[in-house]
């Protein structure tokens, strides 16, 4: 059974996180992600908490995870940043809850009502230290409701915080979606606190004590959680791909963005990876079809990076900074990179 | 009493100097604890960074060991998703009123029913002696070489100001700081701990103090209790009405 509702993208990942079974969210307000926090403080089965900044709203979920909970904050650029060193921690600590990051135009405050998808990089490198997040970013309201319990599952699987983008065009964006229910939920691993015994710390350790100079340790930790994040990302390798036979051209994009490029199919292969981290490896595959491969995205050239390790060449880069999705501006410097290089 | 039975015994020595009084807010915390049928199955403890923020793993409840300043709004996840918990924060000064004092006073006004116990050395210990938020006015220390120019935090004051349960007591007075663990834990609400406490390695040794007693006889003479106060002064110890 599926129930149709005209949505925006934010309550959308209101709705997708509570039927991933959610019970817990704690955000603090900011353009242009407050709607999740608005929607979610009316719905009696989610215990939602305004706290005084992104800090302790991070931090507070990595208590309510490992007392039980399926939590969820939901925020933007700079509060994304403020919440960097509790995502660490929840990579330490093996603890799954989902961010939202409804991105808009930074640094600092930036533009704030405008789009952007200059977190990509921070979405994957925020906190200090070595890390392996799963992040994915969708491109439409019934994919922010499907990717949000996805997120959970994922969350669940790698007993690890994940990072769900958005922006600021997807997040108040209003299309008619289909709410599927009865959607397969993954269940918590670990018994919640009330055990005993257990020590959660984000010190190196081994067996629940602390080891912060073995350095053995910490490469045997590392590789672990690594292997762990890869093997869970690989059951999340989604992307979309629209081939083009004519075409000696691979564009690369993703996010809100990736909907204006959407209509130049006729011209150029389209691929958009939904999850942004860990890489889709059979993206190497597909580019090797392709003459040039170029990366649009709404920064000054952030995944490009991440394509040009997984093709072992170089890709175009295509910035379209600025907040303001010009459809023909776009399709004018498309063209212009393709003929120019 | 068997104190084993809160202890991760496979975790001692405790990675503390010798003369510290973390061990003896520890004890005083497992004995509060003891009298009221906390145990595993019932209690977490949750620490932020610095010596004192070793605490949380020493117990052998679950325990949280979070990032520097943050040890508040963990244990307020906690108890927000699970009230039936009890819920224990050991922290220190710097951890509780310096970088996480923010979270101290809001938690304070929602008043989630938190026990906090802030071990207050007056120093930062752990990374060597610098200026605390709580290091008296002139006192001098590795960072403040001329002496603390800046007035203490008062945490009496951030705590009280929302209607908070407030007591303070040292590591001297060992009876009267079970007496105010004991009033805090029975607390239905943000109920505060403030337990003077001396740091010999990083602290007391530079102001001429030879020894952990010479701390402790300091504490001894230094503070009287008042019991019901409505403010405390700052040569009082007491829980406040």
């Amino acid at each position: 059974m599926a129930q149709k509702r005209l949505m925006q993208g934010n309550e959308a990942v209101a709705e997708g996180a509570i039927a991933a079974g959610m019970t817990f969210f704690a955000g603090y307000p900011i353009t242009p992600a407050s709607e999740v926090l608005q929607y979610l403080v009316r719905r009696p089965e989610v215990r939602a908490i305004q706290f005084e900044d992104e800090i302790s709203s991070v931090c507070a979920l990595v208590g309510a995870s490992l007392a039980g909970a399926k939590a969820m904050t939901a925020t933007s650029g700079p509060g994304f940043s403020l919440m960097q060193e509790g995502i660490g921690l929840g990579h330490m600590m093996e603890t799954p809850f989902v961010i939202v990051d409804v991105q808009r135009v930074g640094p600092s405050t930036g533009m704030p009502t405008l789009p952007a998808q200059g977190d990509v990089m921070q979405a994957a490198y925020g906190s200090h230290g070595d890390y392996f997040p799963i992040v994915f970013y969708p491109n439409s309201v019934q994919e922010l409701y499907e990717y949000t319990i996805h997120a959970f599952n994922a969350a669940e699987e790698s007993q690890s915080p994940v990072i769900l983008l958005s922006d600021g065009y997807l997040g108040h964006l209003y299309e008619t979606i289909e709410m599927k229910r009865n959607a397969r939920l993954r269940k918590r691993k670990r018994p919640p606190l009330g055990v005993g015994g257990r020590h959660f710390t984000g010190l190196t350790s081994v067996d629940n004590t602390p080891t912060p100079q073995n350095p053995e340790a910490h490469r045997r930790m590392i590789a672990r959680l690594q292997a762990k994040q890869r093997k869970v990302g690989a059951r999340y390798a989604h992307y979309e791909y629209i081939s083009n036979r004519k075409a000696d051209t691979l564009v690369v994009c993703f996010g809100s963005l990736s909907r204006a490029v959407m209509p130049l199919a006729d011209r150029y292969a389209i691929f958009r990876p939904i999850l942004l981290y860990p890489p889709i490896e059979e993206f190497s595959e597909i580019a090797k079809r392709y003459k040039k491969v170029v990366v649009v995205e709404m920064n000054a050239g952030q995944y490009v990076r991440v394509v040009q390790r997984l093709m072992r060449r170089t890709a175009l880069s295509l910035p379209m900074i600025g907040g303001d999705l010009d459809v023909l501006r776009l399709e004018e410097r498309l063209k212009w990179i393709t003929t120019a290089s | 009493m068997d104190y084993d039975s809160f202890l991760r015994t496979d975790r001692l020595p405790t990675s503390w100097c010798a003369g510290c009084g973390n061990g003896t807010v520890l004890r005083a915390i497992i004995e509060a604890a003891h009298r009221l049928g906390w145990d595993a199955s019932n209690t977490v403890a949750v620490s932020g960074i610095g010596c004192s923020g070793r605490t949380a793993g020493y117990f052998s409840f679950d325990s949280i060991h979070a990032v520097h300043g943050r040890a508040v709004p963990v244990a307020e996840g906690i108890k927000l998703h699970r009230p039936e918990l009890n819920v224990i924060l050991v922290s220190g000064d710097g951890d509780l009123c310096g970088i996480g004092g923010n979270h101290l006073l809001h938690a304070a006004r929602r008043d989630t029913n938190l026990n906090v116990v802030l071990v207050d050395n007056e120093i930062y210990g752990m990374t060597g002696g610098q200026t605390a938020p709580t290091t008296p006015l002139g006192t001098k220390t590795i960072t403040a070489p001329d002496g603390a120019w800046e007035k203490p935090f008062n945490v009496q004051g951030v705590i009280k100001a929302h209607g908070a349960f407030y007591a303070r007591s040292t590591t001297w007075h060992v009876r009267h700081l079970a007496k105010c663990l004991d009033a805090a834990f029975r607390h239905p609400g943000f109920a505060f701990v403030d337990a003077k406490s001396q740091c010999t390695s990083n602290y007391g040794r530079r102001l001429g103090y030879r020894t952990a007693y010479d701390m402790l006889e300091h504490f001894k003479t230094a503070y009287r209790i008042n019991d019901g106060a409505q403010t405390l002064a700052d040569d009082e110890i007491g829980i406040t009405a």
